[in-house]
């Protein structure tokens, strides 16, 4: 007789959006599971969340209070929330309340009376919710605070033998409070917020999951009139292990993309290879934000649907009529975030929502300054790793990444990029400004395209009514982005000459 | 709150009362069937809103019920029970019309505040086992003021 002598353990959909994904595939059944956090933290929401994704009449869930906020309150305001369905109260939620045994001190009554209650119901869910007060007053001078640890501790054992799937909500210091609850429990669930400046920024960690391997790192969230949505950390895979797991990459670098803007193509060495990143970098009104419009007009020209993420800080300002256009036809899809509070990887979480939705092919991200604006100031810190990141994820999904940047035009030094993030694209074209004959022209190069030759011409561009015009190449000068720009004079000897006339 | 749905509260409290006196509309009877109900009531919600939250309501309801009674008492007495004693001994002497309109002014408010605070919906599903329409015999037996006196 063949055994498997390995237990399976089912794994619960928790119904919060992205926390089976950072939790390594769902909640185990029958783990005894902690959430941490400061108040207002959305401990109890998340709590409510679950229960009413899972709860059943045939899976019901208890819900005990203790001496947390009084249950009116949390049954007046957690019914806000759309996943707060009353018509299961009762059938398929029970709430029970136990703050007056509390109240006496006694913990061994109440874990008398909770061991009461599930062994009357036999839930398959159990929450107790919440232990500050029972911690705080166990910490202050002349509590028996042996007795409460021992009351948690029992709590712990109890709840993980009652073959339900259980949580335990607090205002616990995880991961350094030392307390036996988190040597007995399968999960730890943290949850904080964190002011900075004027935004507040929601992050969820998921401590320890005993027998799967959860989504590592701090995890943003925010709640809404859905509850909680957790945005999962983009993570950046290892190319170097698990390669027979990974799904190729789609035509990375093989397929051409036309760019829509009239030579550029022969310029890229024939056009973007597809699923590539490309920085277009250039000083404010040289036309980033138009050559990204042609290259999703040109996507949907070829069949390949866009996605455009925007941040525009004026509501009424409208991006261009050209994109205008193709949102209303339904062509390409517009992220257009005004918010001031963003973490990246929420931005991410809706751009491959919607990547996947329409099928896109083309992706821009106009720009990395508007962004930069956008991301909570807890996050700028990290917003250059957090770009690399966001390339990554996109790029493991096959797409063709146009991301401009707003440069401010120098002509001491060349730099493609105020993020030092350069390196993190494919290609790279630069915009720059320059003087000629007392007036303001616009040039470009492409500086870089991966494994691929490329033009190395500098050309200058105009912007017309029917988009950009790329020129001849500016043969005639040198030094154009030097900053001692010359025309360039051939001499009677057939020897290259420089006039005094600077540029700039 | 909608008139609409005070009005179910209303007919709900009336169907259950009327149900818990059967044929006698005394003054007394009236006064058993609605201390039964309150119980019902009582011990339906003190699991899930706990004793305390159920006092609170109650001495609030009080607190507003009076304001048409002026012969009962203006406030809680600590909690529901002594509360609902100290009512209940205001109700003794009163005409069987007196003790209806104000019991059913009492449980009123009361199932008012409570849909107030968590609204319409979830007050039916937390009442409704409370509420539920049962023969006279399945119904607690109504008890003596003697008898409240004694408990209290």
């Amino acid at each position: 007789m063949s055994m498997n002598p390995s237990v399976t353990i089912r794994r619960l959909a928790t119904g919060v959006p992205g926390l089976d994904e950072i939790l390594g595939g769902g909640l185990p059944e029958f783990s005894f599971n902690l959430i941490s956090g400061p108040p207002g933290s959305g401990k109890t929401t998340l709590a409510h969340q679950i229960m009413f994704a899972l709860a059943t009449p045939e899976r019901p869930a208890l819900f005990i209070t203790v001496l947390g906020e009084p249950p009116l309150k949390m049954l007046r305001y957690q019914q806000q929330f759309s996943f707060f369905d009353s018509a299961r109260i009762g059938d398929s939620v029970r709430f029970v309340n136990l703050n007056d045994e509390l109240a006496t001190g006694d913990f061994e009554q109440v874990l008398e009376r909770i061991t009461l209650e599930v062994a009357s119901t036999s839930p398959a869910l159990v929450f107790v919710d919440s232990f500050r007060a029972v911690l705080l007053d166990a910490a202050r001078p002349g509590a028996q605070s042996g007795n409460l640890q021992h009351f948690v501790q029992q709590l712990g054992v109890q709840l993980s033998a009652w073959q339900a799937t259980t949580f335990l909500i607090g205002e616990y210091q995880a991961p350094t409070d030392d307390h036996p609850v988190f040597t007995v429990a399968d999960g730890l669930l943290a949850l904080r917020q964190t002011v900075h400046r004027n935004s507040m920024v929601r992050q969820i960690q998921i401590l320890k999951m005993r027998g799967q391997a959860t989504s590592p790192g701090v995890h943003t969230f925010r709640i809404t009139g859905a509850g909680v949505e957790i945005f999962p950390s983009a993570i950046v895979r290892d190319d170097s292990v698990n390669t027979a797991d990974r799904s190729p990459s789609p035509a990375r670098g093989g397929r051409r993309m036309t760019m829509g803007v009239p030579r550029l193509d022969a310029m890229l060495g024939g056009g973007l290879p597809a699923g590539f990143s490309l920085l277009v970098a250039g000083p404010s009104g040289s036309g980033k934000t138009l050559l990204a419009t042609a290259f999703l007009a040109e996507g949907v020209r070829c069949g390949e649907p866009g996605v455009m993420v925007a941040f525009e800080q004026t509501p009424s300002q409208s991006l261009n009529p050209a994109i205008d256009d193709m949102v209303r036809a339904g062509t390409i899809g517009l992220i257009n975030t005004r918010s001031m509070d963003l973490s990246i990887d929420e931005i991410v979480h809706h751009l491959i929502g919607m990547i996947r939705r329409m099928r896109a092919r083309r992706i821009v991200i106009d720009s990395l300054s508007g962004f930069e604006l956008a991301v909570a100031p807890a996050f700028r810190e990290d917003f250059r790793e957090s770009l690399f990141r966001m390339v990554a994820a996109l790029s493991s999904m096959g797409v063709t990444v146009l991301v401009t940047s707003e440069l401010e035009d120098r002509y001491t030094d060349l730099r493609f990029s105020p993020y030092g993030s350069a390196f993190l694209t494919d290609a790279i074209i630069v915009q720059r400004y320059i003087e000629i004959e007392s007036g303001l022209q616009r040039v470009l190069a492409v500086v870089k395209v991966r494994d691929s030759p490329h033009s190395s011409e500098i050309r200058q561009f105009t912007i017309t009514e029917g988009g950009i015009v790329i020129g001849d190449p500016l043969s005639a000068y040198e030094g154009l982005l030097g900053g001692s720009p010359q025309f360039a004079t051939e001499g009677p000897d057939g020897v290259t000459g420089r006039t005094t006339a600077p540029l700039l | 709150m909608t008139d609409t749905s005070e009005d179910a509260r209303r007919q709900a409290i009336r169907q259950a009362l009327s149900r818990s006196v059967g044929t006698d509309s005394g003054a007394a009877a009236l006064a058993a069937a609605f201390f039964g109900l309150w119980q019902q009531t009582a011990r339906q919600l003190e699991p899930v809103i706990g004793a305390r939250g159920v006092d609170v309501l109650f001495g609030r309801a009080l607190h507003l019920t009076s304001r048409r009674f002026p012969w009962l008492p203006t406030t809680g007495h600590g909690n529901s029970t002594a509360s609902l004693y100290v009512f209940q001994t205001c109700l003794a002497g009163r005409s069987a019309p007196e003790v209806s309109d104000a019991g059913e002014t009492l449980l009123l408010a009361f199932t008012g505040l409570l849909a107030g605070m968590v609204g319409e919906p979830l007050t039916g599903r937390l009442l409704g086992a409370a509420w539920t329409v049962r023969e006279p015999d399945t119904l607690p037996q109504p008890q003596t003021q003697t008898q409240t006196q004694t408990q209290s």
